[in-house]
């Protein structure tokens, strides 16, 4: 069957089984490898993408059933190759390790700031749970988050003036 | 898991009719569970049902009289975002606030999450003691289980073949009630080791009204009339919290498992429930 889903703001159209999972379909069907297959059920958040703006499981998400919904992965973030200001966080904090976990940090943590601009270490905490990184990498990302967000803090103060 | 039949009905009618012709059918949510379940071979359905285009089991309604009316499609994130759900109301909210992670609880329904009846998970004891009901569907029409009768054995509810959730109900809300949930876990968002939902009412000092749940430690959500007739009426002192968690330990059946044995449960949950007993109170007193 051919479902025709919203990514990355573009139509694509890509024949799936009706049972494939979202993360079937963006990994082996449009090689968007960016979310990550760990365990498969729903734990550990390396598959996490956003779905009409909310982080969700793609391991765990039917393809057929995302259809007419806007699905945003890792690699929609970044325009024209630029990494965004929370990637480019992430970079100078040296947020990244193995970089497994890397894409479903950045998801959540962008899913984080656009309904908490500026969120104390313990909402970026709460708002990262889910996200495992066996690396135990935690500080510097919750510092990248943190860091993002004064960055944006000051770019919007900066505009207001 | 790629072969097979994917179906969106428009109404809870058109659903029951699938389900009714199909013993292979399965409703689809948001896949929190039943996918985690397909991806390990757990289950394998012939024909997934979603519900996703059905209005009628989306969102919560609160009547009248402070009743509420959750329809068995609405997220996990929705409900513990829902100031609406306030007094007594307030275990089902903080409940679900405290389910897995963020993306689940951006996946997972209340619908499926009593469907699938796992007895560590959150909704089940804050139905029980808020005393809801859960509305069911088939194809000869509607039913309504109170919640104390819906968990009925490990993964394990009274839905019959053919039946599906479409809404839990919460009873009127009770006039100076406090609803209390708290849950012991190794690691946030675990499954819990055991968890104690409450709603609590005090009146010149002396508890006038109590249902109390304990989760994680039982087939179902486990309940004990004994020890909430030993806790009504007295001020929740240390004599009375002393029996009744006594009373409450010996109706467990406590599973022995990697997150905790069944003993260390026993002496755990009365423990747990003083300190939840604490909390309500103290909130009532400062009326917050």
């Amino acid at each position: 069957m051919t479902l025709t889903l919203k990514i990355n703001r573009q139509a694509r159209d890509v024949e799936a089984q009706p049972f494939d999972t979202l993360l079937h379909v963006l990994r082996e069907k449009l090689s968007l490898t960016g979310a990550k297959r760990g365990c498969n059920q729903g734990v550990c958040g390396a598959c996490t993408v956003l779905v009409d703006g909310r982080p969700v499981r793609s391991c765990l998400s039917i393809a057929s059933n995302c259809v007419d919904r806007e699905i945003t992965t890792i690699e929609g973030l970044s325009a024209d190759g630029a990494p965004s200001a929370l990637q480019q966080s992430f970079l100078d904090h040296g947020a990244v390790q193995c970089g497994f976990c890397t894409p479903g940090m950045i998801v959540s943590a962008h899913a984080l700031l656009a309904g908490n601009p500026k969120p104390s270490t313990d909402e970026v905490r709460a708002g990262l749970a889910g996200n495992l990184c066996r690396c135990s990498g935690y500080r510097k990302i919750v510092d990248a988050v943190r860091g993002a967000a004064r960055r944006g803090a000051a770019r919007r103060g900066a505009a207001g003036k | 898991m790629t072969e097979g039949r994917y179906l969106e009905p428009a109404t809870v009618d058109d659903a029951v009719a699938i389900l009714a012709g199909d013993q292979d059918a399965r409703c689809l949510a948001g896949g929190a569970t039943l996918v985690a379940m397909m991806n390990a071979r757990l289950v394998e359905p012939g024909t997934l049902v979603s519900l996703r285009r059905i209005e009628e089991l989306k969102g919560i309604a609160i009547g009248a009289d402070g009743a509420a009316r959750i329809g068995s499609a609405t997220l996990h994130a929705d409900v513990a975002s829902d100031d609406r759900l306030s007094g007594g109301h307030a275990v089902v909210r903080l409940a679900a606030g405290r389910i897995a992670s963020p993306p689940v609880r951006n996946m997972g329904t209340i619908g499926g999450s009593v469907s699938h009846s796992d007895p560590a998970a959150d909704y089940p004891a804050a139905l029980v003691a808020v005393n809801a009901a859960i509305e069911v569907a088939a194809t000869g029409g509607r039913r309504s289980v109170a919640a104390d009768d819906f968990f009925t054995d490990w993964y394990t509810t009274a839905l019959n073949e053919g039946e599906m959730v479409t809404a839990v109900t919460l009873p009127a809300a009770l006039a100076g009630a406090v609803g209390h949930y708290d849950k012991l876990v190794k690691v946030e968002g675990d499954m819990c080791i055991a968890s104690v939902a409450l709603v609590l009412a005090i009146e010149g000092g002396a508890c006038s009204y109590l249902r109390l749940a304990v989760g994680g430690c039982g087939p179902g959500p486990v309940r004990s009339p004994e020890a909430e007739a030993r806790l009504i009426g007295t001020a929740l002192d240390d004599a009375a919290l002393g029996e009744a968690g006594a009373m409450l330990a010996d109706g467990l059946d406590p599973p022995d498992d990697v997150r905790a044995s069944a003993e260390y449960r026993r002496l755990v949950v009365p423990r747990m429930v003083a300190r939840a007993l604490s909390a309500a109170k103290s909130q009532l007193e400062n009326g917050e």
